[in-house]
């Protein structure tokens, strides 16, 4: 009987590692580039040595009575090797005659000749551009290779990239950064940063860039793509999301058309800014104090509080530019209700109930006065023309001075005409996309927050904004996860089995009849959120709490939790020596968990 | 036919052909190794070494290794030979002679070493 035929198990599509080959590395160091430029220069050296001292030792010469005697080898060596380094110690070992002194004024000049050859063929090579390409991406894979932190691969280093990159720096997060540009790449050494952050100037559409760049690092925790290119960002997430299944890809994206390609590799975060802009719009429309709570959470630790500017009103709002900006907007305001009017050069047919289009060139009186702004309640300029939307908001204000006004500002360099303009609602892509992804990646909790954050209502974010300006000031405090499991709070486990609220673990080690200046925001439990827990809340075993607060509020929590003394007297008011003598002394033992061996939960209640 | 390669291969051989007509008589007798063939045989050694630099390959860090050694041994040489007429009160004695042909006798071993790879490098890689 044949025994049954095994089928080959199915590949795993995305389990397999595709390593990305590296032909710029290993093998060749650097000084064998230098020792092939200098092949030619130095064997004329050789040559020019070899011929005048050669000559020097047939032609004849004279002793100081006269008699005929030959140059030896090793004279002559002697005397070309000063001559030759223009040293010049005279002739030697006799005066040379005349047929002697006629060969070495040739050889002097032969000599120089090599010697000015040589060195200048080692200066260039040392200065040539593709040499100290090639020394710089061998530091720079060296520099790579030897991290030993968790690093983040950030590709493109615009606008947007040193926004994210100054704020990641100063949570003290380590990054690689990889752009075409070499002055986006230079501002890695002007610019005042705390660590060291390595970058390469190379094509980031090449998977071997981003091989170099540390993808297939064990520590690489995650690939941000944020060029000025949707093309280069799709191909950065696609090779990530193939050489690397399962690694975080960030991309950003305008395009809804790159982002569904984007989206057929892996589970990338797609961040597409001219979306966002109409959320937080509408957000600010219904919800004003969440919208100033999530402004200020993304602008990262010790950021003032944003100013709550008018707020945008309901009503007709004229939108100038329908393109991938304008539709996303208009989309929004549609979606809630609002009446709107488009202004557009081109023709778009999808003209709708409450949605008009006006084909013509909104900088024309004639065309902007068809809109009726005095009619409306909001105007957004959002071509993608920075001269145009300024002229088109001042124009709006002529017509209707209170009218809300939101802009779209592309260049960064025009960011002070903007602020001259006192634009209510500006849009600037690459600061919007910068918070979004630092909120996503500074603490993964605070993205889940801000998202669940607006359903709770305005009140309770109005509520806790003033208790967050009560506890921090105006001045966004640090935010942190703590986990309360048993490896990283070992000393408050006994009262986490037994029970301990919310208000118990915030009390100050120093007196705990003061709170520490820090407010819970969400507490996670088994992927169920609760959000900004009151002081009466229970906490478990392995719960995560997302806290702001002061940070020497982060530094008492972090003892409360791992220090055994301590956290008897926080949570439970009782206070125990902490030496071990002491405690066997005086008889007062730090509370321990029951059943060491198997931490089970006891039946604590009454 | 390349001329690099007719270069090469030209220095490669008339460094071991000097140095073995250095190399060949009664290792003692100074009259028989003539100094200007030790002379020619490190000048065209040099230059050998030199036409080696920044070859990637596995057998070219070979060739450039026999060729330093045949360097070492030949400038040993050569400093033997200096010491023995310029430095010590006895000359070239037959003692200095012998180490002055013994040390090339050594650079003759590597420049042998460095024609027998290139006789394998020609038949192994008839297109390169």
């Amino acid at each position: 009987m044949r025994p049954p035929t095994k089928r080959p198990a199915p590949r795993g599509r995305f389990q397999r590692h595709t390593a990305i080959a590296r032909p710029a590395e290993g093998g060749s160091p650097t000084v064998f580039l230098v020792l092939r430029r200098m092949r030619a220069p130095l064997i004329v050296l050789i040559l020019i040595f070899a011929i005048s001292v050669f000559g020097l030792t047939l032609i004849p010469g004279q002793d100081a009575d006269g008699n005929p005697v030959r140059m030896g080898f090793f004279d002559a060596f002697y005397f070309m090797s000063y001559t030759a380094t223009t040293i010049g110690y005279g002739e030697i070992p006799h005066p040379f005659t005349g047929a002697q002194r006629l060969w070495v004024t040739l050889t002097i000049y032969l000599t120089v000749i090599g010697w000015a050859y040589a060195i200048g063929s080692l200066l260039a090579t040392l200065r040539d551009r593709a040499f100290r390409e090639a020394l710089a991406l061998r530091r720079f894979s060296g520099t790579i290779k030897r991290m030993r932190e968790p690093f983040l691969l950030v590709v493109g280093y615009g606008q947007t990239g040193q926004l994210l990159g100054h704020a990641l720096d100063a949570l003290g997060r380590r990054m690689v950064v990889v752009d075409r540009s070499p002055e986006h790449i230079d501002t890695l050494d002007i610019d005042p940063y705390y660590s060291d952050i390595p970058g390469l100037v190379a094509d980031a559409r090449n998977p071997h860039t981003l091989g170099v760049a540390g993808l297939e690092h064990p520590l690489c925790e995650g690939v941000v793509a944020l060029t000025d290119n949707d093309e280069v960002n799709l191909v950065v997430a696609m090779t990530a999301a193939l050489v690397r299944p399962g690694l975080p890809v960030i991309a950003r994206t305008v395009s809804p058309a790159i982002e569904h390609r984007m989206r057929a590799f892996g589970s990338p975060t797609v961040v597409n800014p001219f979306d966002r802009y109409g959320d937080h719009l509408r957000l600010a429309l219904h919800e004003p104090s969440a919208y100033l709570m999530l402004s200020w959470l993304v602008r990262g630790e010790g950021a003032e509080m944003p100013e709550l500017g008018r707020p945008p009103a309901t009503g007709r709002w004229v939108v100038c530019g329908y393109g991938r900006f304008g539709h996303k907007l208009t989309d929004d305001l549609r979606a809630d209700g609002l009446e709107v009017t488009v202004i557009d050069p081109h023709p778009h047919p999808d003209a709708k109930p409450g949605f008009t289009i006006i084909e013509g060139d909104a900088s024309e009186p004639s065309v902007l006065a068809e809109a009726d702004l005095p009619g409306a309640v909001g105007f957004v300029a959002g071509t993608d023309n920075d001269a145009t939307n300024l002229s088109l908001v001042a124009a709006a204000r002529k017509a209707n001075p209170s009218l809300f006004i939101g802009a779209r500002q592309n260049r960064p360099a025009n960011a002070p005409l903007f602020a001259a303009m006192e634009i209510d609602w500006l849009l600037v892509p690459s600061e919007m996309a910068a918070r979004e992804i630092y909120a996503r990646l500074s603490t993964p909790m605070l993205w889940r927050f801000l998202q669940e954050m607006p359903g709770l209502g305005d009140d309770w974010a109005a509520d806790t904004l003033e208790r967050m300006r009560a506890y921090c000031g105006a001045k966004l405090g640090a935010l942190w996860k703590m986990t309360l499991s048993a490896k990283d709070a070992p000393a408050a486990q006994p009262w986490l089995i037994s029970g301990v609220v919310v208000g118990d673990l915030l009390r100050s080690p120093r007196d705990r009849d003061q709170r520490l200046d820090a407010v819970p925001l969400m507490l996670m439990r088994d992927g169920e959120t609760v959000l900004g827990p009151g002081d009466d809340v229970r906490l478990q075993v392995g719960d995560e709490l997302l806290i702001v607060g002061r940070p020497y509020s982060r530094r008492a929590l972090i003892d409360t939790v791992t220090n055994r003394v301590v956290a008897e007297y926080v949570l439970s008011g009782r206070e125990v020596p902490a030496g071990w003598i002491w405690q066997r002394v005086t008889g007062k033992i730090p509370t321990e968990v029951e059943g060491t061996d198997s931490p089970v939960r006891s039946s604590d209640d009454p | 036919m390349s001329l690099e390669k007719v270069i090469f291969g030209f220095f490669v051989l008339l460094a071991a052909t000097l140095n073995f007509g250095f190399f060949i008589g009664d290792i003692s007798n100074a009259a028989l190794h003539n100094e200007y063939e030790l002379f020619a045989a490190v000048v065209v050694n040099l230059i050998a070494t030199v036409l080696k630099f920044g070859d990637r390959t596995q057998i070219g860090a070979v060739h450039l290794a026999t060729s330093l050694v045949a360097d070492l041994q030949l400038i040993a040489a050569t400093l033997t030979w200096v010491y023995a007429t310029q430095i010590s009160s006895a000359g070239m004695t037959p003692e200095a002679t012998a180490s002055v042909v013994s040390l090339s006798g050594g650079a003759l071993l590597a420049n042998l070493v460095s024609v027998a790879l290139l006789v394998i490098e020609t038949t192994t890689f008839q297109r390169r």
